[in-house]
């Protein structure tokens, strides 16, 4: 089965004598083609829970697999190159290389694991002449404004295929317009590209465009109805 | 190198400012090391240029010319020691010198060393105007064009003050200094006629010299030691050293040379580290999508590596600039290898400082570009 699953996952942080449970035997399933959205407060275990589906953090236990890998058993270095491949980020705002042309932050992400191609190039323009960035592919992301800056961070998570795209709080920072706008494009090409997809928000608003949505309080994900 | 030089043509200002750092460190190490070797050249110049191996002396000399005598027939029989390829033998005399007819109370003289040598021997320098030594011309010498500047010129004659001894000036050459006097080469016989004039002043050594200077690079100075007797056998190294305040005075200049290296070495380091410190969120991002702690050591590095090039490389320039307007009585002369392995050095430790990043770099958490932890 393609996609992520999560098995019975649990991360547990030791703080001095304190245990913090931040995810709490959480198990969930995402397929290809689906977006669904997870909300709740700060301090729920949101960020856990993104981290470790992410392939950046290690459960305390139960199983994370990205396409059929799990990945609990991989080092530091298998593990990036499974974010390389895997999943793509779209993390908040200003998360951009500051130096770098809008083109070229797609590109890099193919430099990180070796060569540049005419295809990867050729590709990378298709990208964002999707998202409708064709104009602005030789701008740095100082001359772009917050929206346009979030399209280059989807288009750049779409460059390597992934099987798996998450997006923490894409809409931070984005008034109500560019925020649909956002999210939009994200369930557009996810479900074009047939991705399995997680959104992390605290932006009720934006709920819509997903197909199911999760609620997670104190480390316990549930499904809202 | 693609993020590197991306990043260095983006922010050209904060990189011209620390690669403003490095080229004023470069131009100061640089400068000093030539003012360094201009001062040790002053020290020992003859003999640090001198194309030998060994140089023999008189038993319990210490390696030291003004201490050892011995006879100039002992350079034919180490010419017959295995690998001795040729012998100079050099005897040397402090003197001060004035034009002659001059009046001897009110005259200006120089201090210089007489070296004696065999005329076409090694040890003769190449001469940058006149002509060399000639056996016929016992009375000729070569001197250092130090002296032109004291207003001597060729074919002027010199009296040896406290002396009746006369000397040409058959032609000039440069960079030859010992003990900090410029020398002038003369024949063997002239140098006699001058330090051993006194009678048996010469302790009775038939053609005394001070030194039998050795080429030949399979030569064995043990079995040397042991075959001729009452010699010792120096390296070049111990027969520079022995020149009378050589050894502190370098160890100087190469304390002062050392300890400018150890402090730019820790400037660049802590430059390089607070620029990796203001990029971890950067890090952070390029780790959580996928990036490997590789690819960012290899981007940091490189940068690195380009910046010390340049700043280097304009350093040198500014050192050779700066040479071009100083006064020639200044000391100064930075020799190409002594530019290349200050210049390696120098590269070494940028790079090798950058390490200090690298190890920061692979601690960086790619967590730090989630929103915040939990």
């Amino acid at each position: 089965m393609a996609g992520l699953q999560l098995k019975n996952v649990s991360k547990v942080y030791q703080e001095g004598d304190f245990e913090t449970i931040a995810l709490n035997d959480v198990t969930l399933a995402v397929e290809p083609g689906e977006f669904i959205a997870i909300i709740g407060p700060s301090g729920s275990g949101k960020s856990t829970f993104l981290s470790v589906s992410g392939a950046l953090l290690q459960p305390s236990k139960g199983e994370v697999s990205i396409n059929d890998v799990a990945i609990s058993t991989l080092k530091e270095k298998e593990l990036s190159k499974v974010r390389l491949e895997q999943i793509g980020f779209i993390l908040q705002t200003s998360n951009l290389i500051p130096y770098l042309t809008v083109l070229d932050q797609l590109l890099i992400v193919k430099r990180m694991g070796g060569k540049v191609t005419a295809q990867a190039k050729e590709y990378a323009l298709r990208l964002l002449a999707d998202l409708g960035m064709t104009s602005k592919i030789k701008k740095y992301p100082n001359e772009l404004s917050g929206g346009e800056r979030q399209r280059v961070a989807i288009a750049r998570s779409f460059m390597n295929d992934p099987d798996l795209i998450l997006a923490d709080e894409p809409t931070a920072n984005l008034d109500t317009k560019r925020a649909n706008e956002v999210v939009q494009l994200i369930a557009q090409e996810v479900k074009s590209r047939g991705k399995a997809a997680i959104m992390v928000t605290h932006d009720e608003r934006m709920l819509k465009y997903c197909d199911c949505v999760y609620r997670i309080e104190d480390g316990v994900l549930s499904r809202e109805e | 190198m693609f993020l590197a030089l991306k990043e260095l043509t983006y922010s050209k200002g904060r990189f011209i400012m620390i690669s403003l750092i490095i080229i004023l460190i470069s131009w100061l190490v640089f400068f000093l090391a030539g003012l360094g070797n201009g001062l040790s050249d002053l020290g020992a110049a003859t003999l640090k240029y001198a194309p030998i191996e060994y140089a023999v002396y008189e038993e319990n000399s210490d390696f030291s010319f003004s201490k050892s005598m011995l006879s100039e027939s002992l350079a034919d029989d180490l010419l017959k020691e295995k690998g001795v390829t040729a012998v100079a033998p050099i005897g040397t005399a402090s003197a001060s010198i004035r034009q002659k007819n001059s009046d001897e109370d009110t005259a200006s003289k120089i201090d210089v060393l007489i070296a004696g040598i065999r005329p076409g021997s090694f040890m003769e320098p190449i001469v940058t105007a006149g002509e060399s030594l000639q056996a016929s011309n016992p009375a000729g010498v070569i001197v250092d064009r130090s002296l032109e500047l004291e207003g001597f010129k060729l074919g002027d004659n010199l009296t040896i003050n406290g002396s009746t001894q006369e000397m040409e000036i058959i032609g000039f050459t440069e960079n030859q200094s010992l003990s900090h006097q410029p020398v002038v080469f003369s024949s063997l016989e002239k140098l006699r006629e001058y330090k051993y004039a006194a009678p048996s002043s010469d302790n009775g050594i038939k053609d005394v010299v001070n030194s039998i200077l050795i080429q030949g690079k399979e030569s064995e100075p043990k079995e040397i030691e042991k075959s001729i007797e009452g010699v010792q056998v120096g390296s070049k190294k111990e027969a520079i050293n022995a020149v009378p305040g050589y050894a502190a005075e370098n160890g100087t200049i190469t304390l002062m040379v050392g300890f400018l290296i150890i402090i730019s070495a820790i400037i660049i380091a802590v430059f390089f580290y607070i620029l990796t410190s203001q990029k971890t969120q950067q890090f952070g991002v390029m780790k959580a999508i996928g990036g490997s702690n590789w690819f960012i050591i290899k981007s940091v590095v490189s940068q690195v590596f380009i910046l010390s090039v340049i700043s280097i490389l304009i350093g040198i320039l500014l050192t050779y600039a700066t040479a071009a307007v100083l006064p020639d009585s200044m000391p100064f002369n930075l020799i190409p290898s002594l530019v290349i392995s200050y210049s390696l050095v120098l590269l070494a430790i940028s790079v090798i400082s950058s390490f200090f990043s690298v190890l920061k770099i692979a601690k960086i958490d790619p967590l730090t570009a989630l929103g915040g932890k939990e």
